[in-house]
């Protein structure tokens, strides 16, 4: 099982476990309809356009609706605490919430009871609970930004909004310095996917691929185009690709998919999600070396 | 007779203090915090943090922009907001503009604005990892940067403290663009 869990906003919507389904440009979750915007309900679609295509079993995902208050967060991290043990996924994905530093401690400790370790990610403020509370290395990938990938190298920061500004400087070819620096303090997970104008992927600190191509910097704009590839990373691990393969196809689909959907920084991270499965027919057999067998042939 | 392990409750790891000049305004802030749902704890400050009195509050500093209002509205006197861990940096004051053409792009710390030069009108948000930023996403897009809500006064967290910059940031851009 893939396990998805962060917060959406929905205010009321309370703890919520279900299979996500993509209707038009929302998802459904029983009989919740939660918008396919920035943030988790992206990054679940970009997930569930990788399961569909290769026929996997869906995502399943435990949400809970919060605005900010951290409320919601909470209810989540007290479940996956309780339960995790017991449910065990293969892949455990955790993205926005309100970063809390005990509980990601006492999550971490839960995954610990697994019978097996899940393969664990972390985006958005769940990376930066792991990294604040010096538990990133814990984690099998993240996928910081270039600023978060500062946040990652600045040993006292517990949010990026209170990183040294001359990291927060850098040019992104600078990378590989902050790279260096976040394992040196244990900051990183033991695969880092930078997203940026050059997308970095890190295998236990040595960079072992850069993404450049097709060039669209007008991505960085859209909001829930980062949560996309942390849904295709994620999806792709699923499938049992190697971590730094998943993290390569996924760059490069993203991509792919903004130079299909011609996008402006106008564009809805949706319009980018509707192509993945044009993107995946075009390279996925290309790109990842595995022909995908459709109707009980190879394609 | 055998006692099972009492199960251990985590301990509240807040990373940031409210600084007071007197122990009733830290007492009245608590009252406040508390009462609204926030895990907070009374603590001696630091020396390299210690401005007036012997008392602070610890808070989730990411919760910082909801718990300022908070005491703001409650008539709370405090100093500052601080993070607690020595050689912390100070909140992030830079931003970074990119041209699109038709738009422009303004990115503060983790967060990023774009706004329709011709129009006005916000197009798109980016970046950010805490909960309420997906909420601000759908609250600010479609609305001129005139007519939008501020982030720092719907929102409840740091990212949203980085878009009210940008938000900021973009006023200015859009007012000096119209002269």
């Amino acid at each position: 099982m893939m396990l998805i869990a962060g917060t959406v906003p929905i205010k009321n919507l309370l703890l919520t476990w279900g299979e996500a389904r993509l209707e038009g440009d929302s998802l459904a979750v029983n009989d919740h309809s939660i918008p396919c915007t920035q943030g988790t309900g992206a990054m679940i679609s970009a997930a569930l356009a990788v399961t569909k295509y290769l026929k996997l079993d869906p995502p399943q995902v435990l949400l809970c609706g919060d605005i900010g208050d951290g409320k919601g967060s909470r209810s989540i991290y007290e479940y996956l605490i309780q339960n995790l043990p017991q449910l065990s996924p293969q892949v455990l994905v955790l993205h926005y919430w309100l970063p809390d530093m005990a509980l990601m401690r006492g999550l971490c400790e839960s995954i610990e009871k697994c019978p097996q370790k899940p393969i664990m990610i972390a985006d958005a403020a769940s990376m930066y609970a792991a990294k604040a509370c010096g538990l990133a290395s814990k984690f099998d990938i993240f996928t910081p930004d270039s600023c978060e990938m500062a946040f990652l190298a600045d040993p006292e920061a517990t949010h990026p909004a209170y990183i040294n500004r001359h990291l927060f400087d850098t040019d992104i070819t600078q990378t590989p310095k902050l790279v260096a620096t976040a394992y040196q303090l244990k900051s990183a997970a033991k695969l880092l996917l930078v997203k940026g104008a050059i997308d970095y992927v890190v295998k236990d600190g040595e960079v072992v691929e850069t993404i450049t191509e097709p060039n669209m910097p007008e991505l960085e704009a859209i909001g829930g185009t980062g949560d996309t590839i942390t849904g295709l990373v994620s999806a792709f691990a699923y499938a049992e690709l190697e971590l730094h393969e998943a993290a390569i196809i996924a760059a490069k689909s993203n991509r792919m998919a903004g130079k299909f959907a011609h996008a402006t920084p106008a564009t809805k991270v949706w319009q980018i999600i509707e192509q993945f499965p044009a993107v995946f027919g075009e390279y996925l057999c290309e790109w990842s070396g595995v022909c995908f067998i459709k109707a009980g042939r190879e394609s | 007779m055998v006692f099972g392990k009492r199960k251990k409750k985590p301990c509240f790891e807040g990373g940031g203090l409210v600084l007071f000049a007197d122990v009733p305004d830290a007492m009245k802030a608590e009252k406040i915090l508390k009462s609204a749902g926030y895990p907070v704890k009374l603590v001696a400050p630091p020396p390299h943090l210690r401005k007036g009195c012997d008392l602070a509050l610890e808070i989730n500093l990411v919760e910082q922009t909801g718990i300022e209002r908070l005491l703001r509205e409650g008539n709370a006197e405090y100093i500052s907001v601080a993070p607690l861990r020595a050689g912390s940096s100070q909140l992030l004051e830079i931003v970074q503009v990119t041209d699109f053409g038709d738009w422009v792009m303004v990115k503060a710390g983790n967060m990023k604005l774009t706004f329709d030069k011709n129009s006005g009108v916000i197009i798109n948000t980016s970046g950010g990892g805490c909960p309420d930023i997906p909420y601000l996403h759908i609250e600010l897009i479609g609305k001129k940067l005139t007519e939008a809500p501020k982030p720092r006064d719907i929102g409840f967290t740091l990212c949203a403290l980085m878009l009210d910059r940008a938000v900021e940031e973009c006023l200015a851009i859009w007012e000096e663009k119209r002269g």
